[in-house]
């Protein structure tokens, strides 16, 4: 069933390369590598001490004591000095994704038997709340915790309230913050990478963690402002029932995703220009992802550029698809497409029109967003975008 | 969001099992008990071994979410069955046990509160849309309405709304944290079986006869409504007015109840 698109009127990021939206996508074209020795809480214990880490914070969000509502607040200062909010305060929605939630506030309640401050963030939809009293919106204020496609599932529930007439303005994206839990899983699992990270590369070996938040502003294409960054088309999220930590072998939840979120865009594999891929570098996800996108894009499996932005990030989970999401439009808004950083020798395996070495240039109107989350949660979003 | 109704619902509570193992006074029930905790069928083989206790009592919601409705698991099992998942506290749990208990490979997937319907969709062979919501009686609220989304656009023939909580690991903190309400605490597990009905009122219109909130189980947290919705099926009310509130938000949603009794499509 295809349904209204939704208007992405701005977006506005906080991530290890780069504070603000302008470094973000700076950092995406020239490579930077955002990966560093974790510097906030211990980790020598750990076969593996790198990771996407933000070493300084804007000195506006010193007071708040929760580092994923500071993350949240900073992204939202960075989309609001784009887009001003411009409606009743009742009428704006919160939607945003997290595999972690307060986690963080939680190790810090149970280091200290008296402490309370952060036992009341330990709920993952603490930083929701915050976020929504920071912007003053009395909307719904809705958490999503899909896991790693949690970014991508928040902004499709926001598009909902939008097509249902609740709100007229939604903020959605996703947020996680590096800590020492998540990175004591991670390295449990044997899942970080020792070596750089290498998406659809034969030699990747794993993934590294990041932390970021990334939102955007979303609008009924009938009141959104006349400046816009691009159209959410569709989105789809479905689970595989196959296994707790690992996707399934056969993809058979992600190509579902896929093919209701392009039935949902009213789009077919030849109108696809772009495919952000979810591209964790780990053996496993990178060859069942390119076989659902081998399946999905058909004969043009080949010719469609396909690019993955973690290596430099680092994977920042409830907000890697938001930033994937904003990445696809910034791509289509300038004619250009990030590289794969790391990527050197294509796994012939893959089978994809990948794109290495150096930003690629093209003209984008329609892409494509996987993600694949733990709990065999999948998610793809359709998006449009092009020149301002 | 058009005529959804309830097929079939069921109930693990720290009362028991059902709507007729619920006390009609749960302070006196309690008595001096803090948390009524709810007790997960004990399973044999390998197959939940690891699964934390939240996510055997979600398995056991729907196992007898399968009972109430005289439904086999081939009905739900599919990529025809959305599954909304919701829970304020229940993962805290098992957060807790992985910093305090050193961690590893073994437990960490359990700490994501995805990990509860990612149990439920193994088990029970669901691989259609799906979502997990986090926070309280409002999320619930808001899951029920994403739904009833899904079931209106045709993403999905029925929809299975789960909601899971557990306190009696994590009450200290909660009590620290300020995050649970009024005692006593109760532990829940609730499914229930949406479907769309010609025969149901419209959501979010209708003349409800039955009221949720039921006869005070218990502070049940994200659970709430959908018990107020699993009583509602058991007194064969047609319809519902649920109010869900978390965080000093409320929202509202009335939903048709396809009951055991007569069916209002033959009465």
């Amino acid at each position: 069933m295809r349904l209204d698109p939704v208007t992405i009127v701005a977006a506005g990021v906080v991530t290890p390369i780069g504070g603000d939206l302008e470094a973000f996508w700076s950092g995406l074209l020239t490579g930077v590598d955002g990966i560093s020795t974790i510097e906030r809480f211990r980790s020598d214990d750990l076969r593996v001490r790198r990771g996407g880490e933000i070493k300084k914070l804007p000195w506006r969000s010193k007071d708040v004591a929760c580092r994923a509502s500071r993350l949240l607040i900073t992204a939202a200062d960075d989309l609001l000095a784009r887009a001003a909010l411009g409606v009743d305060p009742a009428r704006v929605a919160v939607v945003v994704g997290t595999a972690l939630g307060g986690v963080a506030e939680l190790e810090r309640a149970l280091e200290d038997p008296s402490d309370t401050r952060h036992a009341a963030g330990a709920l993952y939809d603490a930083p929701a709340h915050a976020l929504a009293a920071y912007l003053g919106a009395r909307g719904p204020v809705l958490t999503v915790s899909t896991a790693c496609a949690s970014g991508a599932t928040a902004l499709g529930l926001g598009a909902d309230l939008l097509r249902a007439g609740t709100v007229d303005r939604v903020i959605a994206g996703g947020y996680d913050v590096l800590c020492r839990f998540v990175m004591r899983g991670f390295d449990a699992l044997r899942s970080l990478t020792r070596e750089r990270v290498r998406p659809f590369d034969r030699r990747r070996s794993g993934l590294l963690l990041g932390e970021s938040a990334a939102l955007v502003m979303m609008a009924r294409d009938a009141d959104a402002p006349a400046a816009r960054l691009g159209r959410l088309l569709g989105h789809a999220s479905t689970s595989d029932g196959a296994h707790i930590s690992a996707p399934d072998p056969e993809g058979r939840g992600l190509a579902l995703a896929v093919r209701q979120a392009m039935g949902e865009a009213g789009v077919s594999a030849a109108d696809v220009d772009l495919v952000s891929a979810h591209g964790t570098a780990t053996p496993l996800n990178d060859r069942v992802e390119s076989h659902v996108l081998r399946q999905a894009l058909g004969a043009r499996a080949t010719t469609v550029p396909v690019h993955a932005i973690k290596a430099g990030l680092g994977h920042t989970m409830g907000a890697a698809a938001t930033l994937e999401a904003i990445a696809c439009l910034l791509a289509a808004r300038h004619g250009v497409i990030p590289h794969t950083l790391g990527l050197e020798e294509p796994d012939p395996e893959c089978g994809l029109d990948l794109v290495m070495g150096a930003p690629r240039t093209a003209r984008v109107r329609v892409s494509l967003s996987t993600s694949l989350g733990f709990g065999g949660c999948n998610a793809a979003l359709v998006l449009e975008g092009g020149p301002a | 969001m058009r005529n959804v109704a309830v097929r079939a619902a069921g109930l693990i509570s720290g009362w028991g099992r059902g709507v007729t193992a619920l006390p009609a006074d749960a302070r006196a029930a309690a008595g001096s008990r803090r948390v009524i905790a709810a007790v997960p069928t004990p399973r044999t083989g390998d197959r939940l071994r690891r699964a934390t206790r939240e996510c055997v009592l979600a398995v056991d919601a729907v196992d007898a979410l399968l009972e109430e409705g005289a439904l086999s698991r081939d009905e739900i099992a599919g990529d025809g069955t959305a599954l909304v998942y919701v829970t304020a506290a229940a993962y805290v749990a098992s957060n807790r046990a992985f910093v305090e208990g050193g961690g590893g490979a073994l437990h960490f997937p359990y700490t994501a509160p995805s990990a509860v319907p990612a149990e439920v969709a193994i088990e029970f062979g669901l691989h259609g849309p799906y979502a997990v919501l986090i926070g309280g009686a409002r999320a619930t609220i808001d899951a029920l309405t994403h739904a009833a989304t899904l079931l209106a656009r045709g993403a999905c023939r029925q929809a299975l709304v789960l909601s899971v909580e557990t306190f009696a690991e994590c009450e200290d903190l909660g009590a620290r944290g300020g995050w649970l309400g009024e005692r006593p605490l109760v532990e829940a597990a609730v499914a229930v079986l949406l479907q769309p009905s010609e025969n149901m009122p419209n959501i979010g219109e209708g003349d409800p006869d039955g009221v949720g909130g039921g006869p005070g189980i218990g502070n049940t947290l994200a659970c709430a409504p959908l018990v107020a919705l699993a009583l509602a099926r058991a007194s064969a009310a047609r319809a519902i007015v649920l109010t869900g509130q978390w965080r000093e938000r409320v929202a509202t949603i009335t939903l048709g109840v396809d009951g055991p009794g007569p069916c209002p499509a033959a009465a």
